[in-house]
């Protein structure tokens, strides 16, 4: 049952991830970019971090993809502003090719590994609680840079989003 | 049963499929949400040996790529939005304002 449901959640983020590069309306790639999200927080699900699961659907698809959708339809794209891409998928086979050595040597090296069963244990593993612990005592540093980043970010966004006037005055001169 | 080889798996798909997208597409957005998919790629990657070896420590590592992500997110599309307005395309082949001696 676990099984079949991972199989099939992988299936689904596999082709989420296809669709966003095949398609070239980039509406439809958000698309296939938000039910990739969702079934990589299925398969967080079933690996026993529930806290994860919750922030994989609030923050990405809920926060991050619904920002990308409503800039797509603020921006109101038409057609014509689509960049022509006539040798799309000769770079992708291209892009294939370099890529596929690299995933062999790292399934070689994981294949390596003692195997072991992974399936959902009933300890508090990835629950809110031991996460936010381990959060507070030993990544407190992290935490807090973060939160600057944030705050950053936040005043960033807000001064390259406000209106601009026409002629840059020059400093010092008063307005 | 879930396998850490067929959970690896996935997730290196996942990252070579976002590192395709931003080698091959020429669509600001796309390239984007390829950016994101390579993260996913990696945060699964994480989870997975988060769970291998019964350790915590990855799954706040976890977090705190997904907070960089959102921050990454709103200054990213603030950006195209300055850039779609100034320029009228997403081709990134046209945002090259910064090299030398090309009229663009």
């Amino acid at each position: 049952m676990v099984d079949l449901l991972f199989i099939g959640l992988a299936l689904l983020s596999i082709g989420g991830a296809v669709a966003m590069v095949a398609y070239s309306n980039p509406m439809y790639s958000a698309l296939g970019v938000l039910i990739s999200m969702l079934s990589v927080a299925g398969i967080f699900a079933l690996l026993n971090a529930t806290f994860l699961f919750m922030v994989q659907i609030i923050v990405y698809a809920g926060a991050i993809m619904t920002l990308i959708l409503f800039i797509l339809m603020f921006l109101n794209i038409r057609e014509e502003d689509l960049p022509k891409e006539p040798h799309k998928f000769t770079f992708i086979a291209l892009g294939a090719v370099v890529m596929i050595p690299l995933n062999v040597l790292v399934i070689k090296a994981v294949s390596k590994l003692p195997s072991k069963d992974l399936l959902l244990t009933n300890t508090t593993f990835g629950d809110i609680g031991p996460v936010g612990i381990q959060l507070y005592n030993n990544w407190l540093v992290a935490f807090e840079l973060i939160s600057i980043l944030l705050l950053v970010a936040l005043i960033g966004a807000v001064v390259l989003a406000k209106k601009r006037t026409k002629r840059v005055k020059p400093v010092g001169e008063a307005s | 049963m879930i396998s850490v080889t067929s959970l690896a798996f996935v997730s290196m798909i996942l990252f070579s499929i976002g590192a395709i997208g931003v080698i091959s597409r020429r669509n600001i957005f796309v390239i984007y949400m390829s950016l994101e998919m390579m993260l996913n790629g990696v945060n699964l990657f994480l989870v997975t040996f988060a769970r291998y070896h019964f350790n915590m420590d990855p799954q706040i590592i976890t977090i705190m790529v997904i907070a960089i992500a959102a921050a990454e997110a709103a200054i990213f599309l603030s950006v195209i939005i300055l850039l779609f307005r100034s320029k009228k395309s997403l081709d990134t082949d046209i945002f090259n304002t910064l090299t030398q001696g090309e009229k663009s």
